[in-house]
């Protein structure tokens, strides 16, 4: 099948690889700054495992091609699938508006974009009424087809989803979008299809639960810690009942991202906006911007109220492991807590260093180092944002070595509390370790 | 010899038994279409239209000469230059000094005191700062988000009329203010905060106020509560405003906590000091000083502009017209926009705590009028309540009607329906601003003629007459009330060097504060009881056991 791809940041590239990759004559449009020079180059906007392997080989076997020309592309593809960042919706009304003015045979518009509910149907009106206008007789439909995929396992996600949801009531399109996903779709049919504001309305309330879910987590660690209670035994107790299951049960120093965090905020302005309730979501929220300081104030009791001249090493800035994103990160609003304090802070990243000082420009304080154990120089305490695989099982002796004070705040509970204990450690992580 | 016997004085006591003093308005305003131009002023963002008052330019011509005799041109001097005007308590009252921003000329005492005005401007800027940055911590380590001033009179009433004006600028921070001493405000508040996200400031000049002390004893067994270590609650839960730093540290507030003004600042006065932090935390430091430099434009004004072209010093000769020579002894302030609110109790302290006196600067009682009773309510609603007495009672009143101009929380290019609504209560506001002193003003001659059958009876005569003042102000802002703030303080001083009277002492309001001690020590104490008169014993014993 002929495809065109509108939009080539993470979701766009893995759609546009993925389809290529089973087999369809793929084209991949740039609508923002992304240049098709750096596409060719392989320079992709995202880092994401298995990213660029993907689309180098399916280039190499000429079944992807990136090209700057939206004309191009509608030509191109019997499917159209627009995947711009939420935030920009000026580029997808672009593209739509293009559309409409110059195709001339029927068109299948599939919307992958986090767009608010009730889009996918307005795209459609328009093109309709820009055909119209034309005198242009052919069929319109608009699909929508929202994204589950996640930062770090966003190719597993696309390739073999939990469920891919199709969002509208046009037969022959839907027909369509089944034939385009069958390859992903072997096992057992995974293919829900609902009316598209059901299917963009689906996209929100996974976030929201799920949001809602880690909050509620955060809360019930944060308070097993006043109770003395370790909360890695609760969780054990929690995940084993069949109803609550095991995943995003962890507790941590809060959700970030991109997409995620951003989702649940629009889906919240947007309820706030027509006056409908918001209450719980908007508590899940500001819990959440709460929890991003959780080490710092336990940081802030464990120095007595008094951070002046304290240094902290800090391991891991992106918003999850795997990933070179900080946007939303709890690293963004712990570090800045920590330097308004005075305290100096060094940190380490694998991969998101460039971003974080992209946000955190020219502000003063902290010093990024391109080692692990670079950061523990003298420091008086250890701040764990990220689980980095690498954390998991660093050398504590060396680590004691270097630290001015052997004191670990762990966001991500990476650490069993004995095992550093026994190690001359002073743990606290997020429901576990000592109290302070 | 009183002012009452000098020539200027007697020479206004005969014009105002002549038609000068006898003419109605209605008549004036026949005569002179020319009238309000001739009787209005601007100066920068305020408009004052003083025209509907019974004078006339004899009648202000006699004013400038009770003006002149009574020097005041060198009393404004000394007053700025930081002369201890304030003679019973032998000190300047420099909160003219507080406001001199950028390049503004000073000398004397003001001049000398400028570094460490700026000092504590200084240290204020690095704690709103870090207060409205989310970065000031709690016990927890959770940001600050209420704060709550524990004050009362001058530590109290202008931080919370200035940021109940200023409202619809969006503050980081949610403003509390606790004054009154029976706890009621305090137990009240305290049930909606958290001990985690909350401070209190300390404001009080004397540091020794029962009201804002007991107050904050409370506040400090409600932190208590919560936090055991006492030094934490100190240096992250309490900040202190005062002119002691020894009793802020002896009740345990620590020295980078503390932030001063000096006894040379009048309580009423002293918004423009560190006591303005609230209003600093709500708008920002920048706000703040967009306060001083409106306060400071009135400032420069009233010392430089001559006195026949000076908002201060004709608000305050008019005023004098009225009470020594009119016998008008009441005056309404009537602002018509509810962000006002609190500006007629602001206005009660300043007027009344300073020129409410009956004796003069050598201690010898007067035998002229002073400060006249000052209340006043938003307009709109006093409408509703007490404008039937100032339109058809028997007292004169005289009446100060305040509005802004413009309104900015909303867009003026925007036609939505909010923006639309707004507009359209802003006019009907205006309106019945200018009908009301209109009608004050004219009486009868104001109702048309169409309608004139149905108003001929004696319930609705309206006698008219009543002089009154309008300010206009560009829109609400830190300026423009630092500007009217300053307009008055300075119009109280006029009228002051005309009375020959001190301003800027408050000896009345001590005996209660002492005869208070004495009687709460009967309440403890039933036998002390004896000691007073019948009704007060009759009183203690209605409350004994308690």
């Amino acid at each position: 099948m002929k495809v065109s791809v509108f939009g080539c940041e993470l979701t766009g590239l893995v759609t546009a690889g993925a389809l290529a990759h089973a087999g369809n004559d793929v084209l991949s449009l740039p609508v923002g700054y992304v240049k098709v020079e750096d596409l060719n180059a392989n320079r992709l906007p995202r880092e994401e495992p298995g990213l660029n392997s993907l689309i180098a080989q399916q280039k190499d076997e000429g079944r992807l091609h990136f090209e700057s020309d939206w004309a191009k592309g509608i030509a191109h593809g019997d499917v159209l699938i627009l995947s711009t960042p939420s935030w920009r919706m000026d580029r997808a009304e672009a593209v739509i508006k293009l559309i409409g003015e110059t195709v001339k045979t029927d068109v299948l518009v599939v919307n992958q974009s986090t767009f608010p509910i009730g889009t996918a149907d307005r795209f459609e009106a328009k093109l309709k009424l820009a055909l119209a206008e034309r005198g242009v007789v052919v069929k319109v439909a608009v699909v929508a087809m929202p994204d589950f995929i996640s930062e770090g396992s966003a190719i597993e996600n696309f390739m073999r989803p939990d469920r891919i949801v199709l969002g509208g009531t046009d037969k022959a399109a839907l027909k369509v979008m089944r034939d385009l996903m069958r390859p992903f779709n072997r096992m057992t049919d995974q293919i829900k299809v609902m009316s598209t504001r059901a299917a963009e309305y689906t996209k929100y309330a996974v976030n929201a639960l799920l949001a809602t879910r880690i909050s509620l987590i955060n809360e019930l660690a944060n308070n097993a810690e006043h109770f003395n209670i370790d909360f890695e035994e609760v969780r054990q107790g929690l995940g084993s009942d069949k109803r609550i299951g095991f995943s995003y049960l962890y507790p941590g120093c809060g959700f970030g991202g991109p997409s995620f965090a951003a989702d649940v905020k629009s889906l919240v302005g947007t309820l706030q906006g027509k006056g409908y309730d918001a209450d719980l979501l908007r508590t899940v929220l500001s819990n959440n911007e709460t929890q991003k300081e959780v080490l710092f104030r336990k940081a802030w009791r464990f120095f007595d109220n008094d951070l002046r001249g304290i240094k902290i090493g800090v391991w891991g800035l992106s918003f999850k492991p795997n990933t070179a994103t900080v946007e939303n990160a709890p690293s963004l609003k712990a570090l800045e807590a920590f330097v308004a304090q005075g305290a100096e802070v060094v940190a380490y990243d694998p991969t998101a260093c460039a971003d974080f000082m992209k946000h955190w420009g020219d502000r003063k304080g902290v010093t990024l180092v391109d080692d692990m154990y670079s950061v523990l120089d003298g420091v008086d305490a250890l701040v764990i944002l990220t689980e980095w695989k690498m954390f998991w099982s660093p050398d504590f002796k060396q680590m004691k070595q270097l630290m001015r004070q052997p004191v670990i705040f762990d966001g991500r509970n990476i650490f069993e509390p004995d095992l550093l204990e026994d190690k001359g450690f002073r743990y606290f992580a997020v429901g576990r370790g000592e109290i302070v | 010899m009183g002012v009452e016997l000098s020539a200027a004085w007697l020479a206004l006591q005969e014009l105002a038994g002549s038609q000068a003093g006898q003419v109605h308005m209605k008549q004036l305003f026949a005569e002179d279409e020319r009238r309000s131009a001739r009787y209005s002023l601007q100066v920068d963002d305020l408009f004052l239209d003083y025209s509907k008052n019974r004078i006339q330019s004899s009648v202000m011509d006699g004013l400038f000469a009770l003006a002149e005799q009574q020097k005041l041109e060198d009393w404004i001097g000394r007053l700025v230059s930081g002369d201890k005007v304030n003679d019973t308590e032998d000190r300047p009252a420099l909160h003219t000094a507080l406001r001199v921003r950028g390049e503004a000329h000073v000398s004397g005492f003001a001049a000398q005191v400028q570094p460490e005005v700026r000092q504590q401007f200084v240290k204020m800027t690095q704690i709103v700062n870090k207060m409205r940055a989310g970065h000031w911590r709690g016990y927890s380590g959770k940001p600050i988000t209420d704060v709550v001033n524990i004050g009362v009179g001058g530590s109290d009433l202008g931080p919370l009329m200035v940021t109940h004006a200023l409202q619809t600028q969006t503050s980081p921070l949610n403003l509390h203010f606790i004054s009154s001493i029976d706890g009621t405000q305090t137990s009240n508040l305290l049930k909606c905060l958290n001990q985690e996200t909350t401070l209190f400031v300390l404001a009080s000049k004397s540091f020794s106020t029962i009201d804002t002390l007991s107050n904050a004893e409370t506040a400090k067994d409600w932190l208590e509560e919560r936090i055991s270590n006492p030094a934490t609650i100190m240096a992250q839960h309490f900040i202190g405003v005062s002119t002691k730093p020894d009793m802020m540290t002896q009740w345990g507030i620590p020295p980078e906590n503390q932030l001063l003004f000096w006894d040379w600042v009048g309580g009423r006065y002293s918004m423009w000091s560190a006591i303005g932090f609230p209003i600093a935390l709500k708008v920002g430091m920048e706000g703040f000083y967009q306060m001083l430099e409106g306060a400071g434009l009135m400032d420069q004004h009233f010392a430089s502009a001559p006195l026949a072209e000076n908002m201060p010093v004709l608000m305050g000769l008019i005023d004098i017209w009225n009470i020594n020579f009119l016998n008008i002894n009441a005056k309404a302030i009537l602002p018509y926009d509810a962000r006002l609110k609190y500006l007629p109790s602001y206005f009660e302290q300043l007027v009344m705590e300073s020129n409410g006196k009956s004796v003069n600067r050598e201690g010898e009682a007067v035998s002229y009028k002073t400060c006249p009773i000052l209340w006043g309510e938003v307009g709109p609603n006093a409408q509703h309540a007490f404008y039937q007495l100032l339109h058809q009672g028997t007292q004169g009143v005289m009446c100060d009607f305040i509005a802004p101009i413009e309104r900015d929380d909303y867009d003026a290019s925007s036609h939505s329906h909010k923006n639309e609504s707004l507009r359209y209560q802003h006019r009907l506001a205006l309106a019945n601003c200018f009908a009301q002193s209109r009608v004050l003003m004219l009486g009868d001659a104001a109702i048309p003629e169409s309608l004139q059958a149905s108003f001929n009876t004696p319930f609705k005569h309206y006698a008219g007459n009543q002089p009154s003042n309008t300010l206009l102000m560009k829109t609400i802002s830190p300026k423009t009330l630092g500007m009217l703030v300053a307009l008055y303080e300075h119009k109280t001083f006029v009228e002051s060097v005309i009375w020959e009277i001190n301003p800027f002492d408050q000896w009345g309001v001590e005996l209660g504060k002492l005869i208070a001690k004495e009687t709460y020590q009967a309440m403890q104490e039933p036998a002390l009881v004896d000691g007073f008169d019948c009704s007060t014993a009759g009183l203690l014993n209605k409350v004994k056991g308690l």
